[in-house]
């Protein structure tokens, strides 16, 4: 049995048109026990960064704060916000710093970058358990619904969907593929962010 | 030395299927009755069906190293697993419900099973463990029963197509085989005539073998009787609402509810079990088909307008909505 | 490691098993069935042969797509075809889908002990003139059902299709409801989506697609016939319809 299916959880997220979406399922499982329904695997890091945990339950709980901590460090220092490539780079280091030891999660982070005209670019990055960083243009995916979430988001997903659509298509893929996984699902939750709001909400999903 | 003593022994399983090979004279993949239209069935009904085996020491351990998935994760042929069935009997019958996912590993395979295999019209079989073995022995226990019909011109004993069932996964026992199943049924009432009503213990035993009967089988050779049994993966959550609220003298729609309450509960907690509820009454005339329900949308909304039914959700954040330290009731708040 | 001295002790296994991978998927209309298949061929990270074709023919209405381990695959249609024909010598008629489906799952079963590494999907018309899709375990237990994928992206593939032909988790607008059964030039579309979808993400499928519709007798082909790319395999213009569409896929 794989480390990430020892509590399950899977996390997604996607880019549209001048905004990002990240998603979660809520599962916490023991195995094949489901124990919660209500277990957030989603944390703000900035107004404008939010950072998805999935994989072992102990150490999501542990890297969430560690993040956090490492955040603010970084706002006192530089007396401003941390922005999310910056942000990748952080999650990067704090990973591989635990190179034969690793945490188990595999970090999805999604943020409004700033330009250098005043306006914000979408930004997604997902990292293996010892750091190595993804940056993709469309979506990235982490968890035990990983390659179910490939394969929906691969059919769904355009590019330069407005924030609406793009709400409708992580939901929907994520939907879809946790229920074809037995180790995520029991609920979700959904964060868009465009410039001005972050918009979240709670779906009603399977709870098989 | 063992896989030798094993290849040439007289009494392992395999030397079995070894001598009913060489008795048959035929390689399995052909005989006369392929050329017909029993599309093969035929050769099960004149006689043992028979097996390809691979040319190995231990044909055995060759089957465990390629199929089990709990030995070795990364083995190819992927047998799918994770189910809860459940049935028992009652004043009114028996309640036969199920649920209806397959696994493969962590994939949801499929979560339309059929997990209740309908042997005959009065003979109901379950299904757990490996989904190509019970389809397949009860079909051919279907067969069996209904050679019994033609030979005997009576019903088959529930006790009696239990036993051929067990009896036939046993001459197969640590060969690979996988199934636990519940044979349930009907068996015939005799009526007893008014001179006998003082009974004597012939005729009373008789009686016993009449009304709702429920037989638990499995590959590994045991065969109990008995009132409730419930299968599988999520078997001990559905104990945990069965036991609650089984009686004797249930109502048909009470039992009705509690097995499909069961299996919500099991759908809901076992990762490996849910997407729908398969939910059978077999009664005197046979059994019935109640119906089919959406694990999400019984936890969500209830089963509808059903007998027995409670009318809400049967999820648990719906019951205690509002009503919780976490969620507390607004008026507390206001005051 | 064997190295053929007696210095160590030694241990070898026989593993006839290999994975080829590709995927295969069937979907089945109100009249028509649609079964597909990539056409590559591989072992590991080697591709062996970018065509190799996993759906085959069986009769006039039946179609069987095969995925797994090619060796197992293709015995295993040559036993199916001549058991099929030896059918048809002593019946003057094929055999009807349903009947297939159980030919099938005794097939399988007979090798319980020494499985075919093969996951089925049989697609066709049954007797009553609708589509269906039969799909099977290595050892033979199956289902009919409205949709399957199977093979290496079919963890990939099964969750869009679930969404796109089920409608899972979708909710028909106020006052409407989900169709029963998408029309033919939809569900080819969705295809050939999952195709190009499982290719990008999974490096075991891809090169070519063949895509096969059997549509029931009198029953029209909805504008197939002028698709680019198709051939007609009915052998009776009165019949069921049979047609063979090939689309590229990517090859990297």
């Amino acid at each position: 049995m794989s480390i990430m299916e020892y509590n399950g959880g899977s996390v997604i997220a996607m880019v549209g048109k001048d905004c990002v979406a990240i998603a979660s399922d809520l599962r916490l499982g023991n195995q094949a026990l489901g124990i919660s329904s209500n277990f957030q695997k989603i944390f703000p890091m900035t107004n404008r960064i939010f950072l998805g945990l999935p994989g072992l339950a102990t150490d999501v709980t542990t890297l969430k704060e560690t993040f956090r901590y490492r955040v603010n460090m970084f706002t006192i220092k530089e007396e401003r916000e941390i922005e999310p490539e910056t942000f990748a780079h952080l999650v990067s280091s704090t990973l591989y710093e635990r190179r034969f030891g690793p945490w188990f999660i595999e970090p999805v982070m999604a943020g409004l970058q700033k330009t250098h005209d005043g306006g914000y670019k979408p930004y997604i990055a997902a990292t293996d358990l010892i750091g190595c960083l993804n940056f993709a243009k469309d979506f990235v995916v982490a968890g035990t619904a990983s390659t179910k979430l490939f394969g929906v988001a691969e059919g769904l997903w355009e590019p330069d969907l407005e924030p609406e659509d793009l709400f409708e298509t992580i939901s929907q893929t994520l939907l879809n593929a946790v229920d074809r996984d037995a180790y995520s699902g029991w609920g979700a939750e959904v964060y868009v962010l465009t410039k001005d709001k972050v918009i979240k909400r709670t779906l009603k999903g399977r709870m098989d | 030395m063992n896989s030798f003593l094993t290849r040439y022994s007289s009494t392992s399983p395999e030397a079995d299927i070894r001598k009913a090979k060489e008795l048959f004279d035929e390689d399995g993949d052909v005989s006369d009755v392929m050329w017909g239209s029993a599309s093969g069935f035929g050769n099960l009904a004149s006689g043992v069906p028979m097996f390809k085996l691979p040319s190995v020491p231990d044909p055995t351990s060759f089957l465990r190293m390629h199929t089990d998935d709990h030995a070795d994760p990364s083995c190819r042929i992927k047998i799918k697993h994770g189910t809860t069935t459940l049935a028992f009997r009652f004043q009114g019958g028996v309640i036969v419900a199920v649920d209806s996912r397959a696994t493969a590993g962590s994939y949801v395979a499929s979560g339309t099973v059929k997990k209740v295999i309908e042997i005959n019209p009065y003979l109901l079989g379950t299904m757990a463990g490996g989904a190509a073995d019970c389809q397949y022995w009860e079909t051919y226990l279907g067969i069996q029963c209904r050679l019994h019909e033609l030979r005997n011109r009576e019903r088959i004993s529930v006790a009696a197509a239990s036993k051929y069932l067990s009896n036939l996964v046993y001459s197969y026992k640590g060969m690979g085989l996988s199934m636990g199943t519940m044979i349930c049924g009907w068996d015939k009432t005799v009526r007893i005539p008014e001179m006998n009503r003082d009974c004597t213990e012939a005729i009373r035993a008789n009686c016993r073998l009449q009304g709702p009967a429920i037989f638990y089988v499995d590959s590994d050779g045991s065969r109990l009787k008995g009132d409730l049994f419930s299968v599988g993966s999520g078997s001990t959550f559905a104990y945990g609402v069965l036991d609650q609220g089984y009686r004797w003298d249930l109502t048909d729609a009470e039992a009705q509810e509690l097995g499909r309450r069961s299996i919500y509960a099991a759908g809901h907690r076992d990762a490996f079990s849910g997407n729908t509820v398969n939910l059978y009454h077999v009664k005197q005339d046979g059994w019935q088909f109640i119906g089919n329900y959406d694990v999400s949308k019984l936890h969500y909304e209830g089963p509808g307008d059903v007998p027995g039914a409670p009318g809400t959700g049967y999820g648990y954040d719906l019951r205690v909505a509002g009503r919780t330290s976490s969620d507390a009731p607004q008026s507390e708040g206001q005051a | 490691m064997p190295d053929g001295s007696f210095a160590h002790p030694q241990q070898r296994q026989f593993n006839p098993y290999t994975d080829n991978g590709g995927t295969i998927l069937a979907i089945a209309g109100a009249d028509f069935t649609v079964i597909a298949g990539d056409t590559r061929q591989s072992e590991g990270y080697s591709i062996q042969t970018r065509y190799a074709p996993k759906v085959f023919r069986l009769t006039d209405r039946a179609v069987l797509a095969v995925n797994g381990f090619a060796a197992d695959g293709n015995m295993f249609v040559k036993k199916v075809k001549q058991r099929l024909e030896w059918y048809r010598h002593a019946h003057a008629k094929d055999m009807p889908l349903h009947a297939i489906a159980r030919l099938i799952q005794t097939m399988l079963y007979a090798q319980r002990f020494f499985p075919y590494y093969v996951y089925n999907i049989l697609g066709g018309i049954e007797e009553d003139g609708s589509g269906a899709v039969y799909s099977f375990d290595p050892v033979g237990s199956y289902e009919r059902e409205a949709c399957r994928a199977a093979g290496a992206a079919q963890s990939l593939v099964q969750p869009f299709l679930d969404n796109q032909i089920y409608f899972k988790n979708q909710k028909a607008a106020a006052g409407q409801s989900h169709p029963a059964h998408l029309p033919l030039s939809d569900v080819l579309a969705i295809v050939i989506d999952s195709f190009t979808s499982a290719t990008e993400r999974h490096i075991e499928v891809g090169d070519g697609l063949e895509i096969y519709v059997v549509v029931a007798k009198g029953r029209s082909p909805q504008g197939l016939e002028t698709m680019r790319n198709v051939q007609e395999l009915s052998t009776r213009p009165d019949g069921d319809r049979m047609f063979i569409l090939r689309r590229e896929l990517k090859k990297d």
